[in-house]
């Protein structure tokens, strides 16, 4: 058996196929896009080496920093927005009402829907002059808040946040439900006993116990929040007036519609180091915190 | 003594009163957030079955006639049927590359003993946490050099490639909790180790097997940012990305928008309907590990 399972020719066929595609379609590219950020190149010439220069327009690119801000927005957004909002209807959930099952399914269907088809949804829905909200806005009398949703560059950023609350609130609502159903019921019952009340008990025995799962959570919203480009790109296209620009649409836009590869692989490698300095220091937050308790 | 049983059944009423409108607020909170999470998700449905004459007169009444060509029109001259094909191809040949390669890598990795083991797990396990978007570009010009560009292929080798890493954590988690003598017995029976990967290995891993092709099924039907910049010939596209050009082309078809949503919504829906429970532990495991 020893001789098998340190057999090398097994272990290379085993392993060949997954690590030679994973090797030329995920770790080459990144390290080719570290060479080609340092060179200008439209895409079909010679790239020319023009050393720290790409760093440099992209840290003094005012647009680059407003896409930077507005990431940094949709994470607020969805650590404000997600998390209470999951919580709350987790703990509707468990406090064993009926159809509490047909809720919970219905507030994860978002989660397994493309994220086109939500943004298109969500576009039509919006839309300042046929949508249905405006529609019903004004039908109630409400005219004065029927808003240009997506086309005024005040709103759109808090249009698109919304949107993304609604798409993924279901998953924390899962995170949460489950973590809850974790909570030892004695504890619980001993505090009922005690004279707690609900309010009382929520917060003094099931979010302290919830603590580390909401800190999943935060890191979930900032990986996911640094992720988003699609909703984005499909509703606004980071427009108008590079109100709702992320740095992947701005990395999009500077790479495909003007063809600088050298500018855009430089862009990857900023967000590159931005998303995992992130997710670092929030997983080290995290850590911090668990070994306090 | 009968004032002191009234109170107590004034008490009683009053608590049970209190106890139904927690209840009532309870449920008045759960239908706003459902109505809010589900109402325009009936409305894409019930639009779709509506003429756009209708849509723009009536935007929020159901239907008076059911206008079944809004979908006849949308798989026909909106594409959405090509789309639609070209998405199931893609989905499901990678899925099998995912399972076969992650299953086999899984299997090394989890049973056999060699030096640079380790190594070669983190860095899969690394990949989960890469966001996509750093690495569009430099995909975009590893494809162009293969001459890959406007190929099902490019949509299927990136998305296998990016599927291995949850694909291998899954799968590589399992079979370490098979029991070595199963294998032991096959070889000393005289069964080859291909043999009984493929014989003993994989059938047993039924249970990974699932969650994983569950998990890369809707990762790839849904996936919008690769298709974008890897394809632009009309007749490769896939449905996200036909449905971004067909808001493009007609802005005011809500009619047929919303048939092509409904359409390309249907094979994950029917998923969730039959598969619920997967779906979502699926899902839930896929984000918090990735």
């Amino acid at each position: 058996m020893e001789l098998i399972i340190r057999n090398r020719k097994y272990i290379f066929l085993g392993l060949f196929p997954a690590v030679s595609l994973y090797v030329v379609f995920v770790v080459y590219p990144i390290v080719r896009s570290f060479f080609y950020g340092f060179y200008e190149w439209n895409g079909l010439g010679e790239p020319v080496y023009i050393g720290l220069k790409n760093f440099q327009d992209i840290l003094t690119d005012n647009i680059f920093w407003l896409s930077f801000k507005n990431n940094i927005f949709i994470v607020v957004a969805s650590i404000l927005g997600q998390i209470p909002i999951g919580l709350i209807l987790a703990v509707i959930l468990n406090s064993s009402l009926k159809g509490a099952g047909f809720f919970r399914s219905v507030f994860f269907v978002p989660m397994i829907l493309s994220t086109v088809v939500v943004g298109l949804l969500w576009s039509t829905i919006l839309n300042s002059q046929m949508g249905v909200l405006n529609h019903v806005l004004k039908s109630i009398g409400l005219e004065s808040l029927a808003l240009d949703w997506l086309g005024n560059p005040d709103i759109a950023m808090y249009t698109v946040c919304a949107v993304i609350v609604w798409q993924f609130v279901g998953l924390y609502m899962i995170i949460f439900l489950a973590a809850i159903q974790n909570i030892p019921p004695d504890i619980i019952e001993a505090a009922s006993i005690d004279g707690a009340n609900e309010i009382r008990k929520f917060f003094s025995i099931t979010l302290p116990m919830l603590w580390p799962t909401v800190m999943t959570a935060v890191v979930l919203c900032i990986s996911g929040s640094m992720r988003s480009f699609d909703l984005v790109f499909v509703m606004t296209q980071g427009g108008p007036a590079n109100a709702t620009e992320l740095m992947a649409t701005y990395m999009y836009n500077k790479t495909f519609s003007v063809y600088k590869y050298g500018y855009g692989s430089a862009v990857s490698l900023v967000i590159f180091v931005i998303s995992f300095g992130f997710i670092l220091i929030s997983q080290s937050l995290m850590r911090r915190k668990n070994s306090d308790q | 003594m009968e004032k002191a049983i009234k109170q107590n059944r004034g008490g009683e009423l009053l608590l049970r009163l209190r106890k139904k409108f927690r209840r009532f607020m309870l449920y008045l909170l759960l239908c706003l957030f459902g109505i809010t999470t589900a109402y325009p998700l009936l409305w894409m449905v019930y639009t779709s079955f509506k003429s756009n004459q209708d849509i723009s007169m009536n935007t929020l009444a159901l239907p008076t006639k059911l206008h079944f060509e809004n979908y006849a029109e949308a798989w026909q001259t909106a594409r959405i049927g090509e789309y639609f094909f070209n998405s199931i191809i893609v989905a499901v040949v990678s899925i099998i590359f995912t399972v076969l390669l992650g299953a086999s890598a899984a299997f090394i990795l989890s049973k056999f003993k060699f030096r640079l083991r380790r190594l070669i797990y983190t860095s899969f396990i690394i990949g989960m946490l890469i966001p996509l978007q750093s690495i569009l570009v430099p995909l975009f010009i590893q494809m162009r050099s293969l001459k890959l560009l406007d190929s099902l292929w490019s949509l299927i080798l990136s998305y296998t490639a990016f599927g291995l890493p949850i694909a291998i954590f899954i799968l590589e988690s399992f079979i370490r909790a098979l029991p070595n003598e199963i294998m032991e017995s096959a070889v000393i029976d005289g069964s080859s180790v291909p043999r009984s990967f493929f014989k003993l290995i994989l059938p047993m891993s039924r249970p990974a097997i699932a969650s994983v092709t569950i998990l890369s099924f809707l990762n790839n039907w849904k996936e919008f940012s690769f298709a974008l910049i890897f394809i632009s010939d009309e007749a490769k596209k896939t449905l996200p990305l036909g449905l971004y050009n067909f808001l493009g082309a007609e802005t005011n078809n809500y009619a047929g928008l919303t048939a092509a949503l409904v359409i390309s919504s249907i094979p994950v829906l029917i998923m969730y309907l039959f598969m619920q429970e997967q779906v979502i532990n699926g899902m839930t495991a896929g984000a918090v590990k990735g």
